[in-house]
């Protein structure tokens, strides 16, 4: 395995290898590159604005334009840095760690990257719309919906869209990570043994999968308010300006409730792999191996559970009651131990060490001693008493950059740590060590004064005169902070020329796998299969892998090279993420080890450029403006054309030979990827059946029956629609039975039948809202529409985003219909099943859905 | 008559004379425990931490002084913990305790914000905070409704806080009272000052273009000049009269059940 052996992949000097590749290597470069590119977007607006705020007023950048700084600042750090960098590790790194010579769905890692680089294009098209969003990056309702954004609001829709993309990225990379690593591990190597920044990855990308499906579902719903005219998040529908009778009282605390359910979990997805890096760097740099390790992990994992039940946290002064108060000030608390437990490992574990100061592991000190204060400072956010005073102030500001940027801070330090891997040279220590030196001050001088400055009120250019001291110093730190960059890139970029050559392994004392194997590493990772078995890293080369893949027959049924293919996404369709559905499997090829794993497709970039198109269509669409009108619609083709370019490209992604694979060895990969996709679809239902409840329990459950909802809703076609679905299921187990008794004739059969019914299912619910948007009665004289009230929002939005995923099933069971007239399937039902899991849940869905909407 | 007179205007502007523990001082004193206590500790473990780092920094030295004790990691090893982990359960132990019991302490005072104080002595004036963008409504019983805040000194005020557009949030900085202004609910908060002056009222939730601007007068009066100024507040007489005369009636039944424990009648 050489370097001029990449399987059609063109050279790294090359540019079209870096619009083709699938290689988590190159697209973990990518991330890395494109992530420091949002912070250097995200930090020039900071700069910004701390040069507004040397001195009270907002005469540099005016009130807008501060609000637009302020809250794309957040935006883009939180969403389009931070993370992603840490997954550019994450993609380079967690398959070597653990024994994998690619992801799980390659082809599907790099639609993440491309729809992560144009959400964040998207995301900077939105300044040149007149103005970009301007509320917060918190987003507080009702100022995101149209009615509070000046001008026509088409950068704050593009904005809500970004997002949506970003998340639609993020939701695949979950379902793609959590297939590879339970799927994917070197022999020998329990989930438990994997090295602690894998597992950290591991713990993010769990908590990802749920946490981003209730921001998909609160993005889903804001964007239709913003371009279908739906009214979730307006209190006063007809415009009228009203205290407290309002039409949606529930209204700004449905988005509290769906934003902080995902924003809570989202300070430790930022969080935990800057925790992986720091446990690395500790390990490596003091020759000590993590003390304490097992608590650590039971800490990161009781965590990660803990975080779903926090978010309350954020809304005490909302006027929630004392038991609930009490309730999350206890768990609030809760979640703060383990991390106690984590820095005191991180800290015993320097003891009877051999201490090296290089520049990875004064990063990861100096982020271990910015998380303390910062943690210190967030135990008095838990004291409630405490937290109504510090709430909307720089206390909260100084608190969480504190913990966010000493996070950002290890993850600098994992650049360091890991770029000889990466690069195969050495970067120049001392620079490295003059970085460090400068961005610590630059960081203490800009966040510090902050704490005393505490009593300024958040996102305000106005600030009392005696306050100006420390907002100066902080200012001025902020440049010291941004000016320290200058120095990392200088010395990064040069070593790449200067730097000198290293081996595999720069770091005394390293011991995960990437560093057993060259730097930069080869296409394929490893010289032959890595095995922990013996308790030691070793690759088992063919003769071994033959042998016992030809012994034990259950290795050999694992050896089955299925392919990547057909794992369909939309990326740009009207729901973002309902697409994503796996169905083809290409004949699967026996040979485990011979056979040539594809490394390069174009659809990915094809598919998430088109999305692109698609979405920026859909930000001014609802100006009419023929200009965006079209965009939309080519875009929405070349969507679909290139997600259909990708099902039909022929891809190879074998599966090993030999790997650990507790506790999913009888589940299949595509079956892995397709549950663990279902689950975080599961929470986007969740999310929108509970927003549909919330708001309904805040207007009077009964009384939303007299005022909102005409007579003419009645049960009938809701009712028709159940029996079609369930039906409609049947026959998709009748197709899986035909196909595994090789009945042609049968399978085409019933996937026609599940057609059919299936766009009955539409039909009759085409005529059923076609006859309440036309109804015309003394109480609705201009019809029941999107717009008319929440009750209608509701149900046209919830029903409708379930008919999006009947559409999208519908579309692959007619690409199946297809295949299976041609003769697919036959003796291998797996692609059925697949589908028939989507299609199980969306008619599971719709139980759920006929009583909560035609019923009660 | 006459007492009933005197009752009547005691129910109308219940004074505490500085009684009532302010929620200024409920934060003041919690507040600096937690800086006291917390400054030490991040002392302490950040020197605690450094003092590691640099005990036992590599010299550079050929010999591990330390390859009696414990074994380093090798290239390829199936990761494991190393030893020493009974100091770090004793460490990460105190540092619960610190923080759990101080978290316990401040929640007897968490009820006392949330209830306020014992209405008998303290019959809270009650004024309504609708936030709009980009000030304040102020609504008096008697329906005045002012764009700055009068209240009286050493009075409890209860406010009763909307918002009649986007999400704002009402917050006296000095007086330590803060509560979202929520539009299509009410939002609860109360609080009392105990000296004379004029404070600064703020929006502490982005609100849009004014938002850093959405600041207000709070001018606390000494009560005789509240009454004065109360009495001529704008607004019909039947209007003034109406509501004195509800406030009037709960506000004794609310006395008289609160003096029922004292005069030996049974608990409330």
């Amino acid at each position: 395995m050489s370097q001029d052996h990449e399987h059609g992949l063109p050279p790294k000097s090359s540019v079209s290898r870096w619009f083709l590749t699938t290689n988590h290597k190159d697209i973990g470069v990518l991330y890395l590159i494109t992530a420091l590119f949002f912070l250097l977007f995200g930090g020039v607006l900071a700069l910004l604005f701390r040069l507004e705020l040397i001195s009270s007023g907002a005469d540099l950048l005016g009130s807008m334009g501060y609000n637009q700084a302020v809250s794309t600042h957040g935006l883009l750090m939180v969403f389009w840095f931070i993370s992603p960098f840490a997954f550019g590790f994450a993609n380079y790194v967690v398959p070597l760690q653990i024994g994998a010579d690619d992801l799980a769905f390659p082809r599907l890692n790099a639609l993440s990257y491309w729809l992560y680089l144009f959400s964040g294009i998207l995301m900077g098209v939105s300044f040149f719309q007149g103005t970009t969003f301007a509320g917060g990056w918190t987003m507080y309702a009702p100022l995101n919906t149209p009615a509070y954004i000046p001008g026509e609001g088409l950068g704050a829709t593009s904005v809500v869209l970004a997002l949506i993309m970003f998340t639609a990225a993020v939701t695949l990379g979950s379902v793609n990570f959590l297939t590879t690593m339970y799927r994917m591990r070197a022999e020998g190597l329990r989930m438990r043994d994997i090295p602690i920044f894998s597992l950290s990855i591991n713990l993010t990308v769990w908590m990802m999968l749920f946490a981003f499906a209730a921001l998909l579902a609160a993005l889903m719903i804001l964007a239709s308010d913003h371009i279908l005219g739906t009214t979730y998040f307006q209190y006063s529908i007809d415009g009228t300006t009203m205290a407290t009778d309002a039409d949606n009282p529930g209204a700004s605390l449905l988005w509290a409730h769906l934003f902080w359910f995902f924003g809570h979990p989202e300070v430790y997805i930022v969080f935990f792999p800057a925790l992986g890096v720091m446990a690395e760097c500790f390990q490596t740099f003091t020759g000590r191996r993590l003390v304490g390790r097992k608590w650590f992990i039971i800490s990161m994992v009781l965590v990660a559970l803990q975080s779903f039940v926090v978010w309350m946290h954020h809304m005490f002064l909302t006027g929630i009651n004392l038991p609930i108060k009490t309730i999350f000030m206890a768990t609030t608390i809760g979640i703060s131990l383990p991390f106690d437990l984590m820095v005191f490992s991180l800290i015993y574990t320097m003891a009877k060490g051999r201490v090296r100061f290089t520049t990875p592991f004064l990063f990861s000190l100096g982020a271990l001693i910015l998380f303390i204060i910062g943690g210190i400072t967030g135990v008095f956010l838990g004291a409630i008493v405490l937290d109504y005073q510090f709430r909307g102030t720089y206390w909260v500001v100084a608190h969480f950059h504190y913990v966010m940027v000493s996070g950002a801070t290890a993850l600098f330090g994992g650049l360091y740590y890991w770029y000889p891997k990466i690069t195969g040279k050495m970067y120049n220590e001392r620079l490295g060590k003059i970085h460090f030196g400068v961005y610590f001050l630059g960081f203490n001088l800009l966040y510090f004064p902050m704490f005393i400055a505490w009593e300024t009120p958040r996102r305000v250019f106005v600030y009392p005169e005696g306050l100006q001291i420390w907002h100066s110093m902080a200012t001025v730190g902020g440049f010291i902070l941004g000016a320290s960059f200058l120095i990392m890139f200088y010395n990064l970029f040069v070593s790449l020329w200067r730097g000198e050559d290293v081996g595999p392994n720069p770091w005394e004392y390293a011991t995960s796998a990437e560093w057993a194997v060259s730097s930069p590493p080869p296409l394929e990772n490893f010289p032959g299969i890595p095995s922990y078995a013996t308790g030691k890293l070793e690759f088992l080369d063919d003769e071994t892998v033959a042998e016992r893949t030809e012994s034990t027959p259950g290795a050999a049924a694992h050896g089955h090279a299925a392919t990547d293919g057909g794992t369909a996404t939309d990326g740009g369709a009207v729901t973002a993420r309902a697409a994503v559905t796996a169905t083809e499997m290409e004949p699967a090829h026996e040979v485990g080890g011979e056979e040539h794993a594809s490394h390069a497709s174009f659809w990915p970039f094809l598919i998430s450029l088109a999305g692109f198109i698609t979405f920026l269509g859909l930000s001014g669409v609802r100006t009419g403006s023929v200009f965006y009108l079209s965009l939309a619609a080519v875009g929405g083709l070349g969507t679909f054309g290139s997600l259909l370019g990708m099902t039909r490209e022929l891809f190879h992604a074998p599966e090993m030979a030999i790997a650990e694979r507790w506790p999913f060895e009888r589940v299949e990969k595509m079956k892995l990827g397709m549950w663990t996709f279902l689950a975080s679809d599961i929470v986007l239902f969740g999310a929108f059946i509970g927003s549909y409840a919330f708001v309904r329990v805040a207007y009077g459950w009964t009384a939303w029956h007299h005022d909102l909802i005409p007579a003419e809703h009645v049960t009938m076609p809701g009712l028709i629609n159940t029996y079609l679905l369930l039906t409609s299921s049947f026959l998709v187990v009748i197709a899986m039975v035909a196909a595994e008794r090789e009945s042609k004739r049968g399978t085409v059969a019933a996937l026609v039948g599940t057609f059919a019914l299936g766009v009955g299912f539409l039909i009759n619910k085409g005529l059923e809202w076609q006859h309440l948007f036309h109804i015309s009665t003394e109480s609705f004289p201009n019809g029941w529409t999107l717009s008319t009230n929440i009750a209608s929002s509701t149900f046209y939005l919830t029903t409708g985003l379930h008919g999006a995923h009947v559409t999208i099933g519908l579309i692959i069971c007619a690409y199946m219909t297809v295949r299976a007239w041609n003769g697919a399937y036959q003796g291998d039902d797996r692609a059925i099943e697949y589908f028939g899991l989507y299609w199980h849940f969306v008619d599971i869905v719709w139980l759920f859905l006929f009583p909560l909407f035609y019923i009660l | 008559m006459a007492g009933n007179m005197l009752a009547l205007t005691v129910a109308v502007f219940p004074l505490h004379g500085g009684d009532v523990r302010a929620p200024s001082a409920v934060f003041d004193q919690i507040f600096e425990v937690f800086l006291l206590l917390g400054t030490a500790v991040g002392v302490v473990v950040v020197a605690y931490t450094m003092y590691h780092a640099l005990k036992y920094r590599d010299d550079g030295g050929e010999s591990d002084p330390y390859a009696d004790k414990v074994e380093r990691p090798q290239m390829g090893e199936k990761p494991t913990g190393g030893s020493g982990g009974r100091k770090v359960f004793y460490s990460f132990s105190i540092s619960a305790v610190i923080v759990v019991s101080l978290i316990a302490w401040t929640y007897s005072q968490l009820l006392y914000i949330e209830q306020g104080p014992d209405p008998a002595q303290t019959d809270a004036l009650e004024i309504d905070v609708e936030g709009y963008r980009f000030g304040w409504d102020f609504i008096y019983p008697n329906g005045h409704t002012t764009n700055t805040l009068y209240v009286p000194q050493d009075r409890v005020v209860r406010l009763q806080v909307t918002s009649t557009d986007v999400f704002h949030n009402f917050g006296i900085p000095e007086l330590r009272v803060k509560t979202d202004a929520v539009p299509g609910q009410y939002t609860s908060a109360w609080f009392t000052a105990n000296e004379t002056g004029t404070y600064t009222a703020k929006c502490y939730e982005l609100c849009g273009s004014g938002h850093s601007l959405m600041t207000t007068e709070v001018t606390v009066m000494p009560q005789d000049e509240y009454e004065d100024w109360y009495a001529q507040t704008e607004g019909t007489n039947e209007t003034v009269e109406g509501s004195n005369e509800t406030a009037t009636a709960t506000e004794t039944d609310q006395r008289i059940a609160a003096d029922a424990p004292a005069l030996g009648g049974a608990p409330a």
